[in-house]
């Protein structure tokens, strides 16, 4: 099990005070593909932001991949997230004064791995998803698959436990979304647990488990569809 | 390390316009810091020049008016100083007195040559005097201990002179005869000075001699030993306004009986006086460049507030608050040194052009002396430098690292 969540609790303080997350008992285990889905304002934002130690929660317990997450100093927070953690964003969160190979070895950047070794496996992963002729152009010289294709990488240069992804295909279009989640599918098949929030049924359709969230609380009579073929539109 | 400075290229090549700008304030600063310090320290090596030109060793006597009573007599009286007191004074043996010289001049004194005559007087002079009036022989020497203890009749003259009485100037003058107050004055050499080349001189004892009895004198210097600091230098005026008020009858505590200026208090003072100048300078150059500097951290909290989505992204994946911290510093620091540095060697080449215009070496006189930077300076503006570059980032580095990943990615 490499994301167990037990009893989580979240609230906003405030004038009135915003409970988010209530008892949130979740468990996810290793090679999962599994989707957060839920409206807006659902809470599951705010669970992603946990599952990803962006956020603090006021109660519970969760454990990724053994570690008890729980008043990590921001030090702690920050290597774990570099170690354990990749994220792929919406809009991809590219940094756009660097050139593709420069944001994949990014995080690498952080560890302290040498310029030219993490340059060196930067392009090893965009070799893997195709773009070696683009890893020396900037992400403002990149197509929108290109761009999220990119952070995919980036994502996985750590070889992290878990890939936290936050609406990957929002902001592509169709072909491109499908594209993304046949990537997606692809590293599962791999091993790699990918965790992806979403409010799109036909991402939600592409993975193996749907959690659906609504008003804080995980909707519990949701079957879990391991058995059933997802479709996959090429 | 490489790689922090890859980095700060990055973000610093990325913001040319905005860089340059904040550059050039900082340039700026540091160019008149430079410029400032360095007239400054003009001045003082000019003063240095000129003081190290004169003796300092030396305290001039004048007549006085008592300001006390003493012994009967009011106060009121005048002190006429005695050509006797100079020899009163040479034998005293007083151990911050090494010595006492004076003048007497013989105003209305002819000197006449085969040519022409000149009526620029004559002045009895101690040897030592030829450095401290700025008289400089080119030609034969000047008067000598031997011609004032054997009241030689010896006379030098101004290049002016001897064109004049003799209708040349060239050494050939040097032994020739001249005539003054019916004497004959052999000439034992040829000055020039730049400024009053009409008087012409002869030793101090024989002019004492030809005025008769002990003419009165109106200033003694005296050159003094053992004054090191301001203590012993008001010892060195306590020992000779003793001494003239033995002679002369007056309160050993009247300064105004005899007024003195002594040279080395004055160079005491006037080295305070410079010291304080550049203290000033410093101070106007570094709230010069406090603006420049302010500018950097201004500049450096857009910059952060620019980037806050970009810190996210950093923190989100892995940089920890250290990380954000030194690369914001570090930039501020390399904007300041970089262009601070420019302003270094702008003010330099400037220095370098006013020194070939107004320095020592340049025509004319000028109030200061080597006109340049020295190293000094440029290794403690550096240090200025780094640390002023350092705290211009450090208050918008630390709001770099408050910015918390989660709301930084929602700003998008």
């Amino acid at each position: 099990m490499i994301i167990q969540l037990k009893d989580i609790n979240k609230t906003y303080p405030g004038v009135v005070p915003l409970h988010v997350l209530k008892d949130i008992n979740l468990e996810i285990d290793r090679g999962e593909l599994v989707a957060i889905m839920g409206a807006s304002g659902s809470g599951k934002s705010t669970l992603l932001n946990i599952l990803g130690i962006l956020d603090n929660y006021d109660s519970g317990e969760y454990h990724l991949d053994g570690v008890l997450i729980k008043n990590l100093s921001e030090n702690r927070a920050a290597e774990l997230r570099n170690r354990l953690i990749g994220f792929v964003f919406q809009s991809f969160n590219l940094i756009s004064y660097k050139n593709a190979v420069e944001n994949v070895a990014l995080p690498l950047f952080y560890q302290g791995v040498s310029r030219r070794k993490r340059n060196a496996l930067a392009m090893e992963q965009l070799e893997r998803m195709g773009l070696a002729d683009r890893a020396h152009h900037l992400p403002g010289e990149l197509s929108g698959g290109q761009k999220q294709r990119v952070a995919i990488a980036r994502a996985l240069i750590t070889k992290p436990s878990i890939i936290l992804a936050d609406e990957p295909t929002g902001a592509l279009d169709s072909t491109t979304s499908h594209d993304v989640m046949n990537l997606f599918r692809e590293l599962n098949a791999e091993g790699m647990t990918i965790i992806i929030v979403t409010h799109d049924p036909g991402v939600g359709a592409a993975t193996n488990r749907i959690i659906r969230i609504s008003d804080g609380r995980i909707v519990p009579d949701e079957p879990i569809i391991t058995d059933i073929k997802p479709q996959i539109i090429v | 390390m490489f790689d922090l400075i890859n980095e700060i290229g990055q973000t610093i090549r990325n913001n040319k316009l905005r860089t340059g700008l904040t550059g050039f304030a900082v340039a700026w600063g540091i160019f008149m810091l430079i410029i400032l310090l360095g007239l400054s320290r003009g001045v003082m090596s000019g003063f240095e020049e000129s003081s190290s030109k004169r003796d300092l060793n030396t305290i001039n006597v004048w007549r006085g008016v008592t300001s006390m009573p003493y012994k009967g007599y009011n106060k009121g009286r005048q002190i006429k100083l005695k050509a006797s007191n100079v020899n009163d004074l040479n034998t005293s043996h007083n151990k911050y007195i090494s010595k006492a010289t004076a003048y007497n001049y013989i105003d209305s004194a002819k000197v006449s040559g085969p040519k022409d005559y000149v009526s620029g007087g004559i002045t009895g002079m101690p040897p030592e005097s030829a450095r401290d009036q700025w008289i400089d022989v080119f030609a034969g020497r000047f008067i000598n201990q031997a011609d004032m203890d054997n009241q030689r009749k010896v006379i030098v003259l101004s290049r002016k002179t001897a064109k004049t009485i003799f209708g040349s100037d060239s050494t050939d003058v040097i032994g020739k005869h001249v005539k003054s107050l019916g004497l004959a004055w052999t000439v034992i050499g040829l000055y020039t000075r730049e400024w009053n080349e009409d008087e012409s001189f002869v030793p101090f004892t024989t002019a004492v001699a030809l005025s008769g009895g002990d003419p009165a004198i109106w200033s003694i210097k005296v050159f003094t030993d053992n004054v090191t600091d301001e203590a012993s230098g008001l010892a060195a005026e306590d020992a000779i306004r003793g001494e003239l008020a033995k002679i002369h009858q007056f309160d050993p505590n009247d300064h105004s009986a005899a007024p003195m200026n002594n040279r080395f208090l004055n160079y005491l003072q006037s080295k305070e006086g410079m010291k304080i100048l550049d203290y000033v300078v410093w101070v106007i150059g570094i709230l010069t460049m406090v603006s420049g500097i302010i500018g950097v951290s201004n500049i450096m909290f857009v910059s952060v507030r620019e980037r806050t989505h970009e810190i996210g992204i950093r923190r989100a994946i892995g940089a920890k608050r250290r990380n954000i911290l030194t690369q914001i510093i570090l930039e501020s620091v390399a904007i300041t040194t970089i262009f601070g540095y420019l302003g270094v060697v702008m003010g330099t080449i400037v220095m370098q052009i006013l020194d070939m215009l107004f320095g020592s070496g340049s025509q004319g006189r000028s109030p200061f002396g080597t006109l340049s930077v020295d190293l000094n300076i440029a290794l403690k503006v550096t240090v200025v430098l780094i640390i002023a570059g350092a705290l211009a980032g450090l208050f918008p580095a630390l709001k770099a690292t408050k910015v918390k990943p989660v709301e930084a990615l929602r700003d998008e």
